[in-house]
């Protein structure tokens, strides 16, 4: 009978994909720029002065925090690549460990992405019951990115959902015909 | 001759299923009871954060409620689906250490439901987490002013209910890990 933990093809290139897909996403945010002239009102009198206003991504805390749990996810995605090449499904101890830290990057990721999006979604539409104004009328180049760069992260949280999952199914399957 | 060759006949022919599936370690019983501390912190969580509604007067009537913010909302609902969730899969344990014949299969469904509720319950803590963190401290590159000043009441009810919800996803992934530790031990060398 062969191993019943063995480690396929569709298992390194789904690590390699969350790998590239959290590289991307942080990649993206860490570039979001915006430099806008905004007209602002001093008075009524007064022409509108324009002053340079800067969007950048270290401005507010939940995109710090996503950028970080990406580059926490590409970090783990890059480490756990080469270990589980190296190990080519040797380990069954290797294997057990590696679903238990997916699923605390995947918890990691996904609250990052949570974050993200609420901040995103509040500098979208505002919330007018206390006074936060939207921002992305102005600066929507920023949010834009911001946007893309959410939804590459989402991807990859999905892949890293995925490599939970897939060898759990792939295990039973197997450990269920052995068995019958 | 003939009879003795034949048990070392039968002992060759036919593998011999128990060596090959070891019956594994059983931790079901640590199972039932994170499932229901599951159950617990989502139904503490979704609790405190609905009576959390505060009306402050300045000197208009204010009010501050979860449902002002698509952010609390998507907050209690996620956590909603995972008290819905914890209560069926407690119940599904309590059936599974009456019924020791399930126990394999349900590790496998418990694995990939819990893995699902993790990724919602986890980005319900995020999102409620960055919303309420923009409330606590403000940000004045945006000119979002803090509210946590004035609606003391409201913020301390959400900040209890995200640390809640925290612990709820901590206890999601220490089920992911009960499950698979099960699992690996029932997997044969």
């Amino acid at each position: 009978m062969g191993k019943a933990v063995t480690l396929s093809a569709s298992d390194l290139l789904m690590r390699l994909l969350a790998f590239i897909l959290t590289l991307a996403a942080a990649i993206v945010i860490a570039t979001d720029k915006q430099t806008k002239l905004v007209p602002i009102q001093i008075s009524d009198s007064l022409p509108p002065l324009h002053v340079p206003l800067t969007a950048k991504w270290d401005q507010m805390s939940a995109v710090l925090y996503f950028l970080v749990t990406n580059a926490i996810a590409c970090t783990y995605g890059a480490l756990s690549l080469v270990v589980a090449v190296v190990n080519r499904g040797k380990s069954k101890g290797l294997w057990t460990v590696m679903i238990v830290l997916d699923a605390l990057v995947v918890a990691l990721l996904f609250s990052g992405n949570g974050a993200a999006a609420a901040v995103g979604v509040l500098g979208y539409k505002g919330n007018s019951h206390v006074n936060w104004k939207k921002v992305c009328n102005v600066f929507d180049k920023f949010c834009g990115q911001m946007a893309v760069s959410i939804g590459v992260s989402l991807i990859g949280s999905l892949a890293f959902l995925l490599l939970v999952i897939i060898p759990v199914v792939r295990l039973h399957r197997r450990t269920w015909s052995i068995n019958n | 001759m003939a009879s003795t060759d034949k048990p070392v006949d039968t002992e060759y022919s036919r593998p011999t299923s128990s060596a090959q599936a070891p019956a594994g370690v059983d931790l079901f019983k640590f199972d039932v009871i994170l499932r229901f501390l599951l159950f617990a912190a989502s139904l503490v969580s979704v609790v405190v954060i609905v009576t959390g509604n505060e009306t402050k007067y300045i000197p208009l009537p204010r009010p501050a409620k979860f449902r002002y913010s698509p952010a609390f909302v998507y907050f209690v609902a996620a956590l909603s689906v995972a008290g819905l969730y914890s209560i069926i899969t407690t119940l599904a344990s309590l059936y599974a250490i009456k019924n020791p014949a399930l126990k394999a299969k349900l590790l496998l469904y418990f694995i990939l439901w819990d893995a699902l509720i993790l990724g919602i319950i986890a980005s319900a803590t995020g999102t409620a987490g960055g919303v309420a963190y923009v409330g606590l401290k403000g940000n004045k590159h945006v000119n979002w002013n803090k509210i946590c000043n004035v609606y003391d009441k409201f913020c301390r009810h959400v900040g209890a209910s995200v640390a809640v919800a925290l612990f709820g996803s901590i206890v999601t992934v220490l089920l992911i890990w009960i499950s698979a530790y099960s699992l690996h031990s029932r997997v044969p060398k």
